[in-house]
């Protein structure tokens, strides 16, 4: 029996209390597996993350109030060594690519066996990744997409100035002509004109526009880092 | 280990067969008669085998996703590939 420092504690939620139930049982019948928290929505989840530090989060991904990709997003920002396993109701490329994006570790469906979800737990925890082998040439080729885009969106961006680039970054975090020319001390006018400057490099006919650019391509963090 | 790699980007021969039962995954190649089984991780690179998609390209998302060390990922990699290319199953597209 492992003793109660060496096990590896679990944080589950899930919507359906009957579901977390059964999980709970079926976890706690092994010797180094605890669930040291419960959760039915995600904000409860995040909040469990945080005060408890679990090892592993087994995250349901329709989630009521915060889905499970936002909380596995939050969950690994605010307990970084909590490992995340999303558990959806179906095999969706989407969800899958969206958890890992989030940086989850393992995705299951709640078709799979009881004994690939302990099998999971475990294999997080060492760091290892769990993902249903027939979706695995799919996930590898959007990862692939994504990051051809990105590289592209970054070309694409790098023929901005530096000024320009921040003005895009401020754009895409909602700023308007003000509170971009307050960000950098600049006026009004002179924000004007940038954003101006930005949408036809970028070539785009919106700060909208200039905003989707920057978040579907998830560029905003390499933004100021682009060299001309 | 070091494997040499062809330039360019593999393409799967179009006249492969690839046979699918439950979790297991085989190549057949109706030139030699012969069967190639491969695992969860063979089946995927053999999957991103478009011609289009350069090794490097393959290395960088098993590692995000693994989060495994690049010179690891690189190797199995090259070896699996090289283990296509071997037995004549790849095209090389430049």
């Amino acid at each position: 029996m492992a003793d109660e420092h060496s096990k590896v504690r679990i944080l589950l939620a899930d919507e359906q209390p009957l579901f977390r139930d059964a999980v709970k049982l079926v976890l706690e019948s092994q010797p180094d597996l605890k669930v040291v928290a419960e959760a039915q929505d995600g904000l409860q989840a995040v909040s469990a993350a945080e005060q408890h530090s679990p090892d592993v989060a087994l995250i349901g991904a329709n989630l009521p109030n915060c889905d499970g990709i936002r909380a596995t997003y939050l969950i690994r920002e605010r307990a970084p060594t909590c490992r995340v396993v999303i558990l959806t109701e179906e095999e969706e490329e989407d969800t899958l690519l969206a958890a890992v994006e989030a940086g989850a570790s393992g995705y299951l469906t709640k078709e799979s066996p009881l004994a690939e979800l302990i099998a999971a737990a475990h294999t997080v925890h060492r760091g290892e990744t769990v993902v249903p082998s027939r979706m695995l040439g799919g996930l590898l080729g959007r990862l692939i997409l994504r990051r051809r885009e990105k590289e592209q969106a970054l070309r694409r961006a790098a023929r901005l100035s530096r000024r320009e680039r921040e003005v895009l970054a401020l754009l895409a975090e909602g700023g308007d002509n003000g509170s971009i020319a307050q960000a950098l001390v600049i006026s009004p006018e002179t924000a004007r004109t940038h954003i101006q400057n930005v949408l036809a490099k970028l070539g785009v006919h919106s700060r909208l526009e200039a905003a989707a650019f920057v978040v579907q391509n998830q560029i905003l963090d390499d933004l100021v880092g682009v060299d001309r | 280990m070091s494997i040499s790699l062809k330039e360019g980007c593999p393409s799967r021969r179009a006249d492969v067969w690839l046979r699918q039962a439950g979790e297991e995954n085989a190549l057949y190649d109706p030139r030699t008669g012969s069967l190639h089984l491969l695992n969860h991780t063979a089946f995927a690179i053999w999957d991103l085998c478009d011609g289009q998609t350069r090794p490097e390209e393959m290395i960088e998302a098993i590692c995000q996703l693994s989060g495994h060390h690049r010179d690891v990922v690189a190797e199995d990699v090259e070896r699996i590939l090289g283990g296509f290319d071997k037995e004549n199953l790849l095209d090389w597209m430049s």
